[in-house]
């Protein structure tokens, strides 16, 4: 399977505060196509700052990320917008949709955003609001969602555009376990349908084993790297 | 896209945006009816000093501005009345008067006038001179009688019938003596006039100066009196400026003009604070919303909205908003200075005398020329954008990280 995601020595140091924190230390990783990762690992262990960093929201303080063949990690500010929006999905923790726009409208937003023809645009945005279950609520505002479906819009919005891959970091925190589950099975059936490459964070023990591949941070860097066989 | 994105946000928290909006048009209404109200009061005197004194222009003898005597009266030449013939309809009509000092009497007391030797039909067109009239008759062109202002009877003891003397200096030297009928008694306001104005038929104070055919000024009154300046050139290259000059009732009134330029820098502070006073408060309700959207602008960004696009949404935000409360500020300002303009406010006791003093109607006049809507309106739309500029700013300079995290 073809590489998406290679890091080398990765490292992050925040500089910013009195005691500077090595929020990252000679991180080593490579995520192949098709790939459904958990980052796991204690609180303050750098899943964040790793998910960042790999996304090109964050500078690293050393170190290589490379995908496509292209090293993020030296690209200006400008070329980043564009590489983002081009390559890589993103789902938060919360508040991820624009709240005056209807679900299908913040599905659609990103492919508007990389002008994407109208009618296929408004064609995918539809399935894949059918493919999170949420069909019946094309046109309806954030604010009349659910947490979960709130989430699941964001989910569908962050695959839509077919990017290399999705981060995800820590996309239960805020829902109950029902919509956790639900979400993480969402996540689980697209990343094999669409082949779409996942990764996520978590701390939550409950929705881990839906991952075939788990990465536990600790202190910033890599302690272990597991791999699941799961159907 | 970015367009309905903008809009929406618009009405995502209406009473903020309501409150915006009527924050813009509160300036606008306040700057308009003050701009018309100052406006309104400057042409109200405008009107009275070119009314009833200067006019618009006058063609005088050129050494008479700096010595005002009866030495320096024109000659009332063909020449002159070509130049005022050759602007045609430019000049609606012109208002030939002599006029100077002398002492008049009755019996043994006497006191200085200002002789005024006018058409009176002139007269009544450009100031309704015989409206003043209180008692008696005006005279018409031929007659040859004189009709004088209320104080000046009175501190003569003339009344209606008797014989007033005059005494004066004629042109080049000559003495000036006759005696008039009183005719007619007329009442001023300014009792600078009122105390000293004697009127007579342009022909008979001619005589009365020896200088017939001879003029202290030739006024002319315009068709569009912003034009005075365009219109004085072109009347004095007609001329021969050896003997004639031209000018504007602002170069005769130089101290007025200056009065009046110190009031418009007192206007100008004050709608200055105006302004600021109204740029802050759009300024407080976009800061608040610019916090409470920090994070939604760090996921747009972090997601692939560019700063540009971004930041064009705040900037049609902003845009939406200063037109919206424009608009709404000059529909309201409208009907508010309309109905000043028809009713304008009645002034009551000091205020009245005051504006009595100056020879004005006790009334405060409103303006509702259109460049005050469209300058007042322009310019706190320019200071709404300015302040919009903030959310730009911000877009452009946001730490997407940790806006998307708190
Ligand atoms: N912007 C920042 N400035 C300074 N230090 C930071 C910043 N972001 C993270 N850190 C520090 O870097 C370390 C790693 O933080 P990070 O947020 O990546 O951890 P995490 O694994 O995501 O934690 P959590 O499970 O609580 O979300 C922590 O010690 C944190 O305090
Ligand atoms: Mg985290």
């Amino acid at each position: 399977m073809k590489t998406v995601i290679k890091t080398s020595d990765l490292s992050k140091v925040y500089t910013n505060i009195a005691v500077p924190v090595h929020a990252l230390k000679n991180v080593n990783l490579e995520f192949r196509e098709g790939e459904f990762t958990a980052i796991v690992g204690p609180s303050g262990s750098g899943k964040t700052t790793f998910l960042n960093v790999i996304g090109g929201l964050d500078k690293p303080t050393d170190g290589h990320v490379v995908i496509d063949g292209v090293d993020i990690a030296t690209m200006k500010e400008s070329k980043l917008f564009d590489f983002r929006l081009r390559h890589i999905g993103f789902v938060f923790q919360a508040y991820n949709l624009i709240p005056v726009l209807t679900a299908v409208e913040n599905v659609s937003f990103i492919m508007l955003l990389q002008n994407q023809p109208k009618k296929e645009m408004e064609r995918r945005a539809k399935e894949m609001l059918e493919q999170v279950g949420l069909s019946d609520k094309l046109d309806v505002r954030p604010s009349k969602l659910s947490g979960g479906q709130q989430q699941r819009v964001a989910v569908a919005r962050a695959l839509a555009s077919r990017p290399d891959f999705v981060l995800a970091d820590e996309p239960t925190a805020n829902l109950d376990t029902e919509s956790a589950f639900n979400l993480l099975d969402i996540m689980a059936r697209l990343n094999k349908e669409e082949n779409i490459t996942l990764i996520f964070s978590t701390h939550d023990q409950r929705v881990i084993d839906r991952a075939r591949r788990v990465i536990t941070l600790v202190d910033g860097a890599v302690d272990k790297d597991e791999h699941f066989e799961r159907d | 896209m970015l367009f309905i994105l903008a809009w929406r946000n618009l009405w995502r928290k209406k009473r903020r945006t309501m409150i915006t909006v009527s924050s813009i048009m509160f300036a606008v209404v306040l700057a308009i009816v003050l701009m018309s109200m100052v406006n309104g009061m400057k042409q109200q005197m405008v009107d009275s000093i070119i009314s009833n004194t200067t006019g618009h222009l006058q063609i005088q003898d050129v050494m008479y501005y700096d010595e005002p005597t009866m030495d320096h009266a024109m000659e009332y030449s063909q020449e002159v009345k070509d130049a005022a013939a050759a602007l045609g309809d430019a000049i609606l009509y012109t208002v030939p008067r002599i006029e100077g000092f002398c002492l008049a009497s009755k019996d043994i007391s006497s006191r200085g006038v200002y002789l005024m030797g006018v058409l009176p039909e002139k007269e009544d067109r450009m100031n309704e001179l015989s409206s003043r009239l209180i008692e008696g008759e005006m005279f018409s062109s031929g007659d040859d009688f004189a009709v004088i202002a209320r104080g000046v009877a009175q501190q003569l003891d003339l009344a209606l019938g008797d014989t007033i003397v005059l005494l004066g200096q004629g042109f080049q030297g000559m003495t000036a003596a006759g005696h008039f009928r009183v005719g007619g008694i007329l009442g001023f306001p300014l009792p600078d006039q009122d105390n000293t104005l004697v009127y007579l038929p342009l022909k008979e104070a001619q005589t009365f100066f020896a200088a017939p055919d001879r003029l202290i000024s030739l006024i002319l009154m315009l068709d569009d009196p912003t034009r005075s300046d365009q219109l004085a050139e072109r009347l004095q290259q007609k001329l021969d400026e050896e003997w004639y000059t031209v000018k504007t009732w602002e170069e005769l009134m130089p101290d007025k003009v200056a009065a009046f330029d110190a009031r418009d820098a007192q206007v100008r502070v004050f709608a200055w604070v105006l302004y600021i006073v109204a740029g802050f408060g759009i300024f407080g309700t976009i800061i608040t919303m610019v916090h409470e959207r920090l994070r939604e602008f760090g996921i747009l960004l972090s997601i692939g909205l560019k700063r540009s696009q971004l930041a064009l949404v705040c900037m049609l935000e902003t845009l939406f908003i200063s037109a919206i409360g424009v608009i709404a500020g000059i529909v309201a300002g409208f009907p508010i200075v309309y109905w000043f303009y028809n009713n304008p406010i009645a002034l009551s006791d000091d205020l009245a005398d005051v504006m009595i003093d100056y020879g004005l109607e006790p009334f405060m006049s409103f303006s509702i020329a259109s460049d005050i809507f469209f300058y007042q309106g322009l310019t706190i739309f320019i200071i709404a954008l300015i302040v919009g500029l903030y959310p730009v700013r911000k877009a452009f300079r946001l730490d997407m990280i940790s806006a998307a995290r708190n």
